[in-house]
């Protein structure tokens, strides 16, 4: 999968092109709008990442250029701005997702696979990670080719965790992923706590530990392992 | 008053006095002519009869025919006085049948060597006439006069202040965050009337400095916390990267876990200030008619995993919709902040109940006693001491929030209660129960 990042700071868009390509993404980056301009016309890209403020213009001009040569590529909006008319205005003109600064890194990644699923397989290839089988159409988990019922918070988790196998998440960005900006306190990294403890029970793992493991202080990693 | 009602009022006033004034004055002179030229002849007549009686030493009433015209009665006594009266009298004329007016001249004099007293009339009945008529048409045409400058004043004033009108409405119907927002500004058209340009110029000046000060403004809250969150987005990443590393110690792990939460933190703050300043600016400007009490019901299921996390039990009583013309985007912060606060400061098992009725929508809540008095709470950076993770913004949005909606907000703690009322500021604060303690205080 082959994906554009525009953003001007590049340090940030090191940091990206870092975790990403270790989800398996080829990633190029642009950091101004001449450069994605002119890279978006040489190549085909799954995924563009689009920062809207960049030092010499506006980001939407990107995304237009982007809807006009290849309808497919899924577009996802990284920005500062978190007023709700400039998500709407993003969405408008064609991105599939927008995303506020600061964001998590495994939130990126996982919505830019659900982003490319959505896109090129219309939502019905399955992930499969060993005996879990997850078919995201019919938001379905089979454990051994046995269909396990998971809630939807559980479900949610699941997948997140299936986008960064092998990566540590924060409580923090467990957290904001289930719930959004809707709980930030002391009680949501509770909650957290409790899904998990659930979700470990119903996915039997190679050890007694189970998949998931606690990243001392700091939050959770689902081992492949 | 109006100006123009003004002006024509005292316009009017001033009008009828020197109206009543001049024609008061115009009577007198008129008079006092006239009877001037009566007292010179009836002189001229009192030199005749006292030639007439000293050359023919008698006075008698057949030598003239004009009635109640020379009066003559002997005075007794040897002594005469010199005085002269002239006075207003009537007399009975037989011609008209009725008292007459006449102008008398009474003087004494010697007969024949004998002192009498001779009255010396003439009628007044033209002169009269001759006043009446000529004041009369003297005030009918100063009447006329003075009713048509106040007309022609009003008209002219209506078309002299147009300008002023125009530039007045322009003014009122002036909207900074709107026409800041869209580039446009308020233009005043020039007319012919010096003073009237000098004024528009200066509010065209005023209103460009005010729109462009708004714009600058916003834009410099704004851009100024976007450039914050990009390194804050830089610093999350890099966290995040690091975290991945298998070789970290507990405490490294602990002191990278308290930078990622700070860094978070700054962020939450960025976004709570830069909200408040948005409001304050009045940049939410998309309101459409809506029910309060209903969105809260449905924010609060939006809170249901948390709700069922903590087995907060909720109580509803919306008898009566809250209607209110409100922006969605500041209802639904408005909303969140109050429901996260209801079941933040919640304990595990407590109780949150929603209510509206009589356009009063309370969230009560149960929760643990407050340290600060209520009213505090709405202050910037104000916090229940024990809260670590409060920004001590939350209150302050909402208290913001209802200034900008003219809504009365207030905090009150009856234990184990902590309850938020809202109502509009125009009601008086009652609380909607039969018991009402004084908002602000804390019972414990």
């Amino acid at each position: 999968m082959k994906i554009l990042i525009v953003e001007d700071e590049e340090a940030l868009s090191e940091s990206m092109v870092q975790y990403l390509s270790r989800e398996g993404f080829v990633c190029e980056t642009a950091y101004s709008l001449d450069q994605a301009a002119e890279k978006i016309e040489l190549y085909l890209y799954d995924a563009a990442i689009i920062d809207l403020t960049l030092p010499d213009g506006d980001g939407l001009s990107v995304i237009q250029k982007l809807k006009r040569i290849t309808a497919t590529t899924g577009i996802i909006i990284v920005s500062a701005r978190k007023a709700l008319e400039d998500k709407i205005r993003g969405l408008e003109i064609g991105s599939d997702d927008y995303l506020t600064k600061p964001f998590s890194l495994p939130e990126l990644n996982a919505r830019l696979k659900s982003l490319i699923r959505r896109r090129h397989f219309g939502g019905n290839n399955e992930i499969v990670f060993r005996e879990i089988r997850v078919n995201p159409y019919s938001r379905q988990v089979f454990v051994s080719n046995r269909e396990t019922h998971l809630s939807r918070k559980e479900y949610d988790l699941l997948l997140y965790f299936l986008s960064n196998i092998d990566a540590v998440l924060t409580k923090e960005s467990i957290a904001e992923h289930l719930w959004g900006d809707y709980v930030d306190s002391a009680d949501s990294l509770d909650m957290v706590y409790s899904h998990i403890k659930n979700l470990r029970k119903k996915l039997a793992g190679p050890s007694e530990a189970g998949y998931i493991q606690s990243v001392y202080g700091i939050g959770y990693k689902f081992r492949s392992l | 008053m109006k100006l123009l009602t003004k002006t024509s009022r005292t316009y009017f006033l001033v009008s009828l006095v020197v109206y009543l004034a001049a024609s008061f004055v115009f009577y007198v002179i008129i008079r006092n002519v006239i009877y001037r030229e009566i007292e010179d002849r009836l002189l001229l007549e009192k030199y005749d009869f006292v030639l007439f009686v000293q050359k023919w030493k008698h006075w008698s009433d057949e030598n003239f025919f004009v009635e109640n015209k020379i009066q003559v009665v002997p005075l007794k006594g040897g002594e005469i006085s010199q005085q002269m009266v002239f006075k207003d009298t009537l007399m009975y004329e037989s011609f008209e049948g009725e008292a007459m007016p006449f102008r008398q001249l009474t003087f004494q004099t010697f007969i024949d060597g004998k002192p009498h007293m001779v009255s010396i009339r003439k009628s007044m009945l033209e002169q009269i006439t001759l006043i009446e008529v000529v004041t009369g048409t003297m005030m009918s045409f100063l009447g006329i006069l003075l009713v048509c400058t106040f007309f022609i004043h009003r008209r002219l004033s209506k078309t002299i202040w147009l300008p002023f009108y125009d530039s007045l409405a322009r003014i009122k119907s002036f909207d900074w965050t709107r026409q800041a927002g869209k580039g446009e500004e308020v233009t005043f058209p020039a007319g012919e009337i010096q003073e009237f340009n000098e004024l528009n110029l200066a509010l065209t000046r005023m209103t460009t400095q005010i729109c462009h000060d708004y714009r600058s403004l916003r834009e410099f809250t704004e851009n100024a916390s976007h450039e914050i969150q990009t390194p804050l987005a830089l610093i999350t990443a890099r966290i995040e990267q690091m975290i991945q590393s298998e070789n970290l110690s507990g405490e490294q792990l602990h002191w990278i876990q308290e930078i990622y939460h700070s860094s978070r933190r700054i962020s939450r703050l960025l976004e709570s200030l830069l909200l408040l300043s948005r409001i304050e600016n009045k940049q939410f400007t998309d309101v459409a008619e809506g029910d309060l009490a209903a969105s809260a019901e449905q924010k609060l299921g939006d809170f249901s995993d948390i709700l069922k996390h903590k087995r907060i039990r909720v109580e509803k009583s919306l008898d009566q919709p809250f209607r209110l013309r409100i922006s969605h985007a500041l209802q639904d912060i408005l909303l969140s902040n109050l429901l996260k606060n209801a079941i933040r400061h919640n304990h595990p098992d407590g109780v949150i109940s929603l209510s509206s009725r009589n356009g009063v929508l309370e969230i009560r809540n149960t929760g643990p006693d407050l340290a600060v008095p209520a009213e505090v709470l709405f202050e910037r950076f104000r916090k229940e001491s024990g809260d670590k993770e409060s920004l001590g913004l939350g209150l302050s949005i909402v208290r913001q929030i209802c200034d900008c909606y003219d809504l009365r907000v207030s905090y009150l703690y009856e234990k184990p209660f902590h309850r938020v009322i809202i109502m509009p500021a125009t009601r008086t604060p009652a609380a909607p129960e039969e018991h009402t303690p004084t908002p602000g205080t804390v019972n414990s």
